[in-house]
């Protein structure tokens, strides 16, 4: 496979402008000259805006430099990666029934996916691919601010592949589509995928990114993934991060719905090293419901930074957002919320919620819920709490006859429960809550408990 | 919204101000700039001890090298145009002496003026419970009740004065909570600062009146640069309140304050301020710019500092009146009512910094917005990584009147210790139609209406404030709230 090596002699910015000079031709759509276009104003931008600081207010508690500072290497084309159907297996989530889109590395590889039943005007593929689709023209490089996100501008800069979804008018996809994102690096690897997800008007899909490692090796992954829905459309919106230790990326999602419509967002971190989720929503119509929900379970040495804006450009919408952190060993977790109502944007109504179950001494939490409003008639609130378990609720358990282990476990799965109830798909919310139970501290442990209660109600 | 609602919002949106008078007094005033000059001359003008000089200088070169590279505070939710440093005065006194020994030397036109504020200075007229120290320009006029103070052992006199009188006391607590480089404005302060106030309370002592202190800014073009210091010793009561106001001018005036509180162990401070600088005409033109830095330390266990504010006045607000919360049980509240009209623009807030074990905060802020202004709650709660069992509960409230207003909440919640029990919550809407119905029900006109309710919002603040400014502060919210809001 080609690939460049970052020549980290050089400073960064540096390092990735003569790799973009390398990589000219390798690009997505190379002779498409919008796409061609939007790469070269990207890459200077990036090298206007230069690599973030934690003096930026919104870089303030995640140092982002330094984990782009290292030795990665750039792949410029479609590497052999060593990954069959049977490595998979394992990660398909059971009693999901789902169009399945595997993408190796950043990029979609059909022959290891499952898109048989997918009905026939439905497009879902490789955006490289996609050159020619209507819906690539009408909106790639529209919401993605590729002008003020330096790592959106990187991406911009190299695109390259990723996933392509498109579901025409009128059409409900009754399965979701899983998008089983899987790093099979055998070295230090900067990915820079690019999603595009196209629900026009009347519409409805849901898709589930689940992102896993295969091998330990160390990776940054900066992806950028548009979302569009049309008027009465809905799109929700899993992602569920489970990539190895080693592994860091800056996740930015853009969305734009119109009137009408539902775009759900939920966002489940469960490790990494340093993951950071940018997400701008963007409802521009008339009653347009906007949810974003996320959930982080903090261990080890993680570093989770979600940084989220509903921007209402548009009256009589409503946005509700809830975020619950629960933090053990050294975790950090930040959480910077913005709600924007902009001027004659009236009859809003913006929910905005954060809490933090602390375990541990050595956590820490960085929580900063923002509102900025330049309408009157509005009801915006936010509310934010950090503490620990009820002790009085523990003690109740106890005397019940459940055990100090087992009764600390069942709250912390109960506070994390606020947000799986906003899921509507079982098999997922059966996963996640699976997940959650397995990365409690060892002392408490409910995975088999969780088994056998899905077992039960199998 | 009801027409009438309408007219009494525009109403309060164009409201003038009432204190927007000037004194004419002959003054003395350095000419416009400021160079090393200047702040020798204010040492000198001032009987300064050498030290405090040294200090000054230093100031004044940190403050220097701030400007050269450019580290102004730039970063909060406003947007003016920076003060040009070499065009304004920073000193201002009038004519005669620039310090008076008794109230008899006191020019008449300055009694008056005080007077005319409702701040008699001579001791038979004044508020009973209240000794009031007034500072026109760059000094202290008078300060009452200083015997009956005395008595008790509670040293409360001008800043100057302290820094001849007690200099022992001074010289160890002066930049103790804000060092002069904390920011570019506090160490313009710190070279510069004029006059403000100084009161120490001795062991034991709970100070058995409210200590005011009024500012007036009089001159034009003159920069406003006071200084206070409080010091509560342990098992020591304290409770004082600052007032302020300027006359009406073409430019904006900068006024650069330090308030730096240090409570020991067992003592308690309660700060209150009702801030009616200037705030420019309805079109944005000229008033003040109050770019102030106030922080308290509760040094000791089991301390307490409480910090009330109503804002009302000035064309841009940027301050965040704090607490270091170091000795273990020690307590901080911060209680803030922001009213900004017309082009006011407010940035205002707390950092409470919880260090000590099993400390406590509270913070309640209520925004108020109306014509064209932008009213943002800033505020920080920090909660050290040693700082066990920290207790932090945060409210902001806006409100807003009128569709062309802004209000925003900027909160950062930074937790270090697992045992933090940290809450934050906040609200934004306008006054509901219900509420409105409601008072609608019981006989109540738009402009009562609309005063019930928006007094109702800020009642837990003001019932902070002490008794004696309580009511000053109800009327003042009433004035600012006349004929707009329904």
């Amino acid at each position: 496979m080609s690939t460049t090596t970052l020549d980290t002699s050089a400073q960064t910015i540096d390092r990735f402008v003569s790799a973009f000079q390398v990589n000219h031709g390798q690009a997505l759509n190379g002779t498409n000259a919008s796409v061609a276009k939007r790469r070269e104003a990207a890459i200077q931008r990036f090298q206007e805006l230069g690599v973030p600081t934690r003096k930026q207010e919104a870089w303030k508690y995640t140092d982002i430099a330094s984990v782009l500072d290292r030795p990665y290497t750039l792949p410029l084309g479609p590497e052999e990666a060593d990954v069959s159907a049977a490595d998979l297996d394992p990660y398909l989530i059971d009693d999901l029934d789902a169009h399945v889109l595997v993408l190796v590395n950043g990029r979609p590889d059909l022959s290891l996916s499952q898109l048989d039943a997918m009905p026939e005007d439905v497009t879902v593929g490789s955006l490289k691919d996609a050159g020619d689709h209507p819906a690539f023209e009408a909106h790639y490089g529209e919401y993605a601010d590729a002008e003020d996100e330096v790592l959106t501008a990187l991406n911009t800069a190299f695109v390259q592949d990723g996933a392509f979804i498109h579901v025409p008018e009128d059409v409900e996809l009754e399965q979701p589509i899983l998008l089983l994102h899987v790093n099979a690096a055998q070295d230090d690897l900067l990915m820079q995928p690019r999603h595009l997800f196209v629900v026009e008007a009347d519409a409805k899909a849901r898709v589930i990114g689940r992102q896993l490692s295969l091998t330990g090796a160390r990776t940054f992954t900066n992806t950028v993934t548009e979302m569009f829905v049309g008027e009465r459309g809905y799109l929700d919106h899993y992602v569920i991060q489970e990539e190895d230790d080693n592994a860091s990326q800056v996740l930015s999602r853009f969305g734009y719905h119109e009137g009408d419509s539902v775009l759900s967002t939920d966002t489940f971190t469960f490790s990494g090293e340093v993951v950071r989720n940018n997400m701008t929503l963007t409802p521009d119509g008339p009653n347009c419901e906007t949810n974003l929900y996320g959930l982080v379970i903090g261990h080890g040495s993680m570093h989770v930074d979600n940084n989220t804006l509903v921007d209402h450009v548009h009256a009589d919408c409503v946005s509700n957002e809830l975020y619950k952190h629960v933090l053990n060993d050294q975790s950090t977790a930040v959480f910077n919320g913005k709600v924007f109502v902009h001027r004659d944007s009236q009859r809003i109504d913006a929910y905005q919620s954060n809490d933090s179950l602390v375990l541990n001494n050595d956590a820490q939490i960085y929580t900063k819920p923002e509102l900025e409003i330049y309408a009157d008639d509005v009801k915006c609130s936010h509310g934010t709490t950090t503490g620990q378990l009820d002790e009085e609720a523990v003690y109740a358990m106890r005397t019940r006859g459940i055990d100090e282990a087992t009764a600390r476990a069942l709250l912390t799965l109960a506070f994390a429960g606020e947000v799986l109830e906003q899921v509507t798909l079982d098999a997922i919310s059966e996963r996640v809550e699976l997940a959650v139970a397995g990365k409690l501290p060892e002392r408490f442990n409910l995975t088999g408990l969780v088994e056998t209660a899905s077992a039960l109600n199998a | 919204m009801s027409t009438s609602e309408t007219e009494y919002l525009e109403n309060v949106a164009n409201q003038e101000y009432e204190h927007g008078w000037r004194t004419d007094i002959e003054s003395e005033t350095l000419p416009e700039g400021l160079d090393e000059n200047i702040v020798r001359y204010i040492s000198e003008r001032k009987d300064e001890p050498e030290w405090l000089l040294e200090w000054r200088l230093k100031a004044f070169r940190y403050f220097e090298r701030q400007v050269e590279e450019g580290n102004y505070p730039d970063w909060a939710h406003l947007d003016y145009e920076r003060p040009d440093f070499q065009d304004m005065r920073y000193f201002s006194a009038p004519k005669e002496k620039a310090s008076y020994d008794s109230l008899d030397e006191v020019p008449d036109e300055i009694l008056e003026t005080f007077e005319r504020l409702g701040i008699p200075l001579e001791e038979q007229k004044a508020l009973t419970g209240v000794a009031v120290d007034a500072v026109m320009d760059s000094v202290s006029v008078a300060t009452t009740f200083k015997k009956k103070l005395k008595e008790k052992g509670v040293i409360f006199m001008s800043f100057g004065e302290a820094a001849r009188e007690h200099p022992e006391i001074v010289k160890k607590y002066l930049g103790r909570v804000v060092p002069y480089t904390d920011n570019l404005f506090a160490a313009l302060n710190s070279a510069v600062f004029s006059d403000g106030s100084f009161v120490y309370v001795p062991e034991g002592v709970t100070c058995p009146m409210e200590l005011s202190t009024y500012f007036r800014i009089n001159d034009q073009n003159t920069g406003q640069f006071e200084r206070t210091l409080i010091i509560a010793e342990p098992d020591s009561y304290v409770s004082y309140l600052e007032g302020c106001t300027a006359p009406m001018n073409q430019k904006h005036q900068l006024h650069a304050a330090v308030v730096e509180l240090i409570a020991h162990e067992d003592a308690e401070i309660k700060y209150s301020t009702i801030q009616n600088w200037y705030p420019g005409t309805k079109d944005g033109e000229g008033g003040v710019y109050n770019l102030v830095t106030k922080r308290g330390i509760c040094e000791g266990d089991r301390s307490k500092i409480s910090w009330t504010q109503l804002e009302t006045g000035s064309a841009v607000t940027q301050k965040y009146p704090s607490v270091i919360l170091k000795g273990d049980e020690s307590v901080g509240e911060f209680y803030s009512v922001a009213f900004t009209k017309g082009h006011q623009q407010a940035d205002t807030g707390t950092k409470m910094h919880h260090i000590g074990k099993n400390t406590k905060s509270t913070i309640i802020s209520k925004g108020i917005s109306a014509g064209v202004s932008n009213n943002s709650y800033r505020g920080l709660v920090k909660v050290g990584k040693n700082a066990e069992n920290a207790r932090n509960f945060s409210q902001c409230d806006s409100l807003l009147l009128g569709d062309q207003c802004g209000a925003h909440t900027f909160p950062y919640i930074e937790i270090g210790n697992p045992s933090a029990k940290v809450e934050h919550e906040a609200t934004t809407s306008k006054v509901g139609e219900d509420q409105m119905f409601y008072c609608h029900q019981r006989g109540l006109g738009e402009e009562e209406a609309l005063k019930l309710i928006v007094n109702g919002f800020c009642q837990e603040i003001l019932a902070e404030l002490p008794m004696e400014f309580a009511v000053e502060a109800k009327e003042l919210l009433a004035i600012e709230l006349e004929g707009s809001v329904g």
